[in-house]
């Protein structure tokens, strides 16, 4: 059952007569009043202290307040206090560690150009071997493994790394996994999954670059 | 006279069956050989070792010759030399290749600081001649010689400034661009290896051999070299040599990406494991890396695929190395990689579980010596810099993290004062719309504050030496006060005050007080005793010996100075405790 809105303790011409001191004005506000109300006020705290520094007018201002809005305890959610709050922390369990926040739609595309065995697709941790030719969207080659010539290829080694492991840039690690071996892709990677705002001004890739990257899933281990 | 007993000796050898000469044969076709070389007869030595008669002879005998032969030829006395050179090139043909590397080698080894490049310089075509000749045996003696070639190129002094590399005054340039072509036909024949192959054995001895030698090389001289970029110095044959290098480890078959991560990622124990780590000398990869990130070399034929995190990840290990050693010049790549690799990353990105990772916390350890402990200035500046874009780096909570594990492990007032900076700024970040956490606002931010808002040994805690942790933590705390409404009271901070009062500001006004007056009083006595001996006024108070050196006398105006910018000291550490103890009073503490 809900309490009752508190009645008011003096008339108008008590409170205008000088009659109620302060403190007993602030008591009963404190009493009566929602924590943020009071916060609001300024009239948490020590009663004496309230005394010291809220002026009869303020009191007076404040006491019509509380009946007007009716912001009366209990009749708002009431701030729980930090201590209680710093209680209940201290208690908690240690976190457990969170899964990563779902960011939204994949930030690459993948056509193919080649197709693979759809059989055999890599899992997080397997070592893949590619080659590979990333362009800007200029079309300019700002790196490549694939030698000129393909007499030139059985001195190369294609590059090998463990995909999904976060050593190479997320569109390669998201595409990759979805590719069969023997295929060949064509991966455009917007640049949140590439270099981002910072580029790789060392190896030609201006900020904020889409990348594209022909790549042949060669082998997995 | 030699040239009689040299004929004397030869003539009496081409009658000795299935050479079977004897001691005394070897000594005499030494002794007399050498005199006559020495004396300017190479002509006629040439002539008897050409000899078809004598071929035995000079087979066996003949590679002894070397060590006058290249005496002479390093005088370079032009009458002789046409002659020496044919003598060499005669010996190279028909001596045992074994004999001949014996011989060369020890030429390279004797030689003297003054006479290292010229000696190298003239030897490699001939050593390369006969490590050729010994075909599929070569390896292991390729490895010698190479092994020696660069002690003793290593020992050749560094340059510096870019004229001091093209003057190339000390032959090291020339060295370097030698040892490459010296070395082309060894790198080529692993090439036809991998060709005809597809792979190549890991185990490979001229593999292994090309390896420790491109291993060697990063270390000295390569880790001591500065180069110079293109804009400084178009030609540089340090640059190329550098570049060289590294192409030379990917045609062996080292990927450069796996050089780079081997000590991240993990390795199983394999037999001959701790070959592998001898094989992979850990500051020859520190150069490596330097000469990736810091001087772009080779960056073609390095994949531009790599996560960035990751890539740091790897050169932390170098870094550590680096940062780890006193020479400055160490210290200065470890600054630059590090700074390097970092501005690869985008701010606020490095995740809270790099710092489980031993690297992720002995480096800031070993940048804070540098910061505080290394003699030179620049270094210093630029150890700061470099570990304020690391806090950058961080993500909020691994920022939390490390501010923690900073106040609790540095130990030095002015390292701590700098964190204490840094977490106001996150706790004004964190403020701003939009911006909220848990780490830098309530839950998580008071026992981070009960680091900071805490004297080490209680009111009795030295405040001038923490003192830029005290004014720090101050500033913090007037912040806070000001910007956190306690209505709001986002940050949780009007909750804890009564606690920061009475295990903070209390002790620090006592620790304040008592400090002033103290000092007020030694300066007041200092004032009168400055006073009494006016006449004296350059007498010593005190003598300081450092090291057997007495050091300049404190007069008593230095001692006045001191004590009066102590003085001056607690008035700033006071002005800022006044205004915090102001701020409090005005406001309502919500008492409960």
């Amino acid at each position: 059952m809900m309490a009752a809105d508190p009645e008011r303790a003096w008339s108008e011409e008590q409170l205008k007569s000088e009659e109620v001191p302060k403190k007993d004005l602030i008591k009963f506000i404190q009493d009566n009043a929602a924590h943020s109300f009071l916060a609001e006020h300024k009239l948490l705290g020590n009663i004496k202290n309230v005394a010291k520094t809220a002026k009869k007018e303020q009191l007076l201002e404040a006491y019509e307040q509380l009946f007007e809005s009716r912001r009366f305890k209990g009749s708002e959610m009431d701030v729980v206090t930090e201590q209680v709050q710093a209680a209940k922390i201290s208690d908690a369990p240690k976190e457990a560690k969170m899964e990563p926040v779902d960011e939204g739609p994949p930030k690459f595309t993948k056509s193919v150009l080649k197709k693979g065995d759809k059989t055999n697709f890599p899992k997080k941790g397997d070592t893949v071997s590619c080659w590979y030719t990333g362009t800007l969207e200029d079309g300019s080659v700002f790196d490549s493994n694939v030698p000129a010539t393909a007499k030139k290829k059985k001195q190369t080694k294609p590059l090998s790394f463990k995909v999904g492991m976060g050593k190479v840039i997320r569109g390669w690690d998201e595409g990759l996994l979805v590719m069969s071996k023997g295929e060949t892709a064509r991966l455009e990677i917007e640049s949140e999954w590439a270099y981002g705002k910072k580029g790789l001004p060392d190896s030609k890739i201006p900020p904020n670059a889409k990348l594209i990257f022909e790549v042949e899933l060669v082998s997995i281990d | 006279m030699a040239l009689e007993q040299l004929c004397d000796v030869v003539q009496r050898c081409q009658a000795i069956k299935d050479e079977g000469f004897s001691p005394e044969d070897y000594d005499l076709f030494f002794t007399a050989g050498r005199t006559c070389i020495e004396e300017g007869n190479s002509a006629q030595v040439l002539s008897i070792l050409v000899d078809e008669k004598n071929k035995n002879i000079v087979r066996c005998m003949g590679w002894n010759l070397l060590g006058p032969l290249v005496q002479i030829l390093l005088k370079k006395e032009d009458r002789n030399l046409p002659h020496c050179h044919a003598i060499l090139s005669h010996l190279l043909e028909v001596c045992s290749p074994k004999e001949l590397l014996v011989g060369l080698l020890e030429q390279v080894e004797e030689a003297d600081t003054g006479s290292i490049a010229e000696t190298v310089t003239l030897l490699l075509k001939p050593l390369q001649t006969a490590l050729l000749r010994l075909g599929v045996k070569k390896a292991s003696s390729v490895g010698m010689a190479l092994s020696t070639l660069l002690s003793q190129v290593a020992r050749l002094p560094v340059p510096v400034t870019k004229e001091q590399e093209e003057d190339d005054v000390f032959g090291l340039c020339h060295c370097c661009t030698a040892l490459l072509q010296f070395v082309k036909p060894f790198v080529e024949e692993i090439k036809e290896v991998v060709k005809d192959n597809n792979k190549i054995s890991k185990d490979n001895e001229l593999r292994v051999e090309l390896l420790k030698f491109c291993m060697k090389s990063l270390s000295k001289p390569l880790l001591e070299v500065q180069l110079k970029d293109p804009d400084t110095l178009l030609k540089s044959p340090l640059r190329d040599f550098a570049t060289e290098i590294l192409i030379i480890l990917s045609s062996i078959g080292e990927s450069l990406p796996d050089l780079l991560s081997r000590n991240v990622l993990k390795r199983r124990e394999v037999p001959g494991f701790l070959e592998e780590e001898v094989r992979y000398p850990k500051e020859s990869l520190a150069c490596l890396s330097y000469l990736l990130f810091v001087d772009h070399i080779a960056v073609d034929i390095f994949p531009a695929v790599l996560s960035p995190i990751f890539v740091l990840q790897c050169n932390m290990e170098y870094i550590d190395l680096l940062l780890s050693r006193t020479e400055e010049s160490r210290l200065q790549k470890g600054l630059e990689l590090y700074e390097k690799s970092l501005n690869r990353v985008e701010d606020n990105n490095l995740p809270v579980d790099l710092l489980e990772l031993k690297t992720f916390f002995s480096v800031p350890q070993n940048l804070v010596k540098v910061m505080t402990l290394c003699p030179d200035q620049t270094l210093r500046t630029k150890g700061l810099k470099v570990f304020q874009l690391s806090i950058d780096k961080f993500n909020t909570e691994a920022k939390y993290k490390f501010f923690k594990g900073m106040l609790k492990t540095s130990h030095h007032a002015g390292v701590e004062g700098y964190i204490i900076k840094n977490i106001k700024n996150q706790v004004d970040f964190s403020l701003r719309p939009c911006n909220g956490n848990d780490w830098f606002l309530g839950k998580h931010l008071l026992p981070l504050l009960r680091l900071v808002l805490c004297l080490p040994h209680g009111p009795e805690t030295d405040l001038l030496q923490n003192l830029d942790r005290i004014m720090e933590s101050l500033n913090l705390l007037r912040y806070m006060l000001i910007r956190d409404k306690e209505w709001e009271n986002e940050t949780g901070i009007w909750i804890e005050l009564y606690k920061i009062e009475d295990n903070y500001l209390k002790p620090l006004r006592t620790g304040l007080n008592m400090s002033k007056a103290h000092y007020e009083a030694e300066l007041k006595s200092a004032k009168e005793n400055k006073k009494i001996s006016s006449k004296d006024s350059k007498t010593s108070v005190c003598s300081v010996t450092v090291d057997n050196e007495k050091l300049p006398n404190m007069t008593p105006e230095m001692q006045i100075q001191v004590l009066q910018s102590a003085v001056f000291t607690f008035d700033l550490i006071e002005s800022v405790l006044a205004r915090i103890e102001e701020i409090i009073e005005t406001k309502e503490r919500p008492l409960l």
